[in-house]
């Protein structure tokens, strides 16, 4: 399924294209925060800019899908949900790509998945 | 909220019959379990002055509702936006227009083909609107068992929740809607058939998923002064409560194993007076297994982490410490996306829920999706009174 970026989103999804994991940082307190919005949520300020992450994070939890919940997605899928490492309050998802089960606590890092000219995707791998 | 506590009440509730295809439209069903609700009260359409749903755009709405029954000039409606999560708040927000004097008599009512229709299983349907989906969907994380899956693995990997625990809910659910008429699934299950059931989305089987069922249910509110001259025995609206929580937008609640309940139940209580030791008997929204595990803890049912141990140990089976989803819940007993939880809250407190009731039960507990998909939850404490 194809994403569809909004207003908020279409930088975000840019920065995607050339394969940097970026998120916000208020320019009021300094907090990163993802996905992308216009205003912060801890101090309201509206001024912000992009931080490019080193795309490292921890596994928090993941799925094995075994239904074919999308007519496009042939199961068996693992899906994990990561915590950010630079800001662990930034929360991602994405395709598991490390061949065993995930780990809780696992360090992973972003793998970029080129789908076609004008998509990439996350996936996540282990750290080692 | 205290200037609320039991000046409302649960006058009466009414059901269509559950099926995998109604063969009907949702305002067949609204209509229908409108019509019950009003007849179990001792009332008529001639008496609603007020109307109100929750729906996700899978139903007719209280402005088509209302025409239908001929009620034409209601001084109160709600449509709200929203699924499991709000489905308590629909009847606290009722609660306000009849406090308030805004409307009399207001019937709340769900109405679903969420089988035939409108699969809420997400199976083969596109993805809901929200803007989180872009960064879900594409991974192929689109549907609620797969998020309910996440966080219950999350509560797994944290306090060593085991897949016997969810399976547990599973029985005791079962073994209730063996003892309700209504329930779709009436064929009692074991630990071995839990274990054998095919996998949906890993840490779920099928048998922690709810049904997908077609029909309706709805809700008299009206005064408790009413109430007390109407057919049934009274049923006070204790509190209503309805907020809480974090969302993936907000900046998101890393730790998922505590749920929006968490916030909202201290809030619940104050405006009730009590505590949970006080309640008899509790229907805890049931979308998955892990949905009630979760808040059994954050309801204060047992400490943080200790759900698990807690639901399998026999405490909210018949005769346990909390009896929970005495009706089979979602699980067993059909989806109705929360009001049939309200409803069976009802008959345990009026006494009439035959094989099923719970002796002597005087205060319940009713609880909406925990807040797990919109950031907010909502919940009411009941009375017999
Ligand atoms: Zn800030």
């Amino acid at each position: 399924m194809r994403p569809v970026p909004d207003r908020d989103s279409a930088e975000w999804w840019a920065a995607v294209r050339r394969r940097e994991l970026a998120v916000q940082e208020c320019a009021g307190c300094g907090t990163w925060r993802f996905p992308a919005r216009a205003y912060c949520p801890v101090c309201r300020a509206r001024e912000w800019r992009w931080r490019v992450t080193d795309g490292r994070a921890r596994v928090s939890s993941w799925i094995v899908a075994h239904q074919r919940f999308h007519p496009a997605l042939a199961p068996p899928y693992t899906v994990v949900r990561v915590c950010l490492a630079q800001a662990p309050g930034c929360v991602l998802y994405g395709t598991w790509v490390g061949g065993g089960e995930p780990v809780a606590g696992e360090p992973v890092r972003a793998v970029f998945t080129e789908v076609d000219e004008g998509l990439t995707l996350i996936a996540w791998e282990p750290a080692g | 909220m205290n200037g609320l506590r039991d000046r409302t009440a649960l006058a009466g509730v009414g059901y269509t019959g559950f099926s995998k295809d109604s063969g009907v439209s949702t305002l067949t069903l609204a209509c229908e379990a409108i019509l019950a609700a009003l007849s179990d009260a001792g009332l008529t359409t001639d008496d609603v002055d007020g109307i109100a749903t929750h729906r996700v755009g899978d139903s007719a709405a209280p402005s088509v509702v209302g025409p239908a029954l001929g009620v034409h000039e209601p001084s109160w409606y709600l449509d709200q936006f929203g699924g499991g999560s709000v489905s308590h708040a629909v009847v606290g927000q009722a609660m306000l227009a009849v406090a308030a004097g805004v409307a009399r008599t207001v019937v709340c009512y769900r109405a679903i083909n969420a089988r035939s229709e409108f699969r809420m299983g997400g199976t083969g349907r596109g993805a809901p609107p929200g803007p989180e989906v872009q960064y879900q969907a594409p991974y192929g994380y689109v549907a609620p068992p797969q998020q309910f899956a996440m966080y219950a693995r999350a509560h797994m990997t944290k306090y060593g929740t085991k897949a016997e625990h969810f399976g547990q809910l599973a029985v005791t659910q079962r073994a209730n809607a063996v003892r309700n008429p209504r329930a779709l699934m009436r064929t009692p299950i074991t630990m071995d058939d839990y274990l054998a059931s095919r996998w949906i989305a890993e840490p779920f089987r099928l048998l922690d998923c709810c049904l997908e069922t077609d029909g309706a249910c709805a809700l008299v509110v009206t005064t408790a002064e009413r109430a007390a001259d109407l057919r049934r025995p009274r049923v006070l609206v204790s509190a209503a409560a309805w907020g809480g929580g974090d969302s993936f937008l907000s900046g998101g609640r890393v730790d998922t194993t505590v749920s929006a309940a968490a916030e909202l139940a201290p809030r619940l209580y104050r405006a009730a007076g009590i505590g949970p030791e006080e309640v008899d008997v509790a229907e805890i929204y049931d979308c998955f297994t892990y949905s009630v595990i979760v808040q059994l803890e954050d309801y204060g049912f047992c400490a943080k982490g200790e759900g698990g141990p807690f639901a399998a140990s026999g405490a909210i089976g018949p005769g346990g410490r909390i009896p929970v989803n005495t009706h089979g819940g979602f699980l067993s007993e059909g989806y109705v996306h929360g009001i049939n939880h309200i409803a069976e809250a009802v008959s345990q407190l009026r006494g009439d829920a035959g094989e099923r009731q719970v002796a002597g039960a005087q205060v319940a507990l009713s609880t909406a999706q925990p807040g797990y998909v919109l950031p907010a939850t909502s919940a009411l404490i009941l009375r017999r009174g």
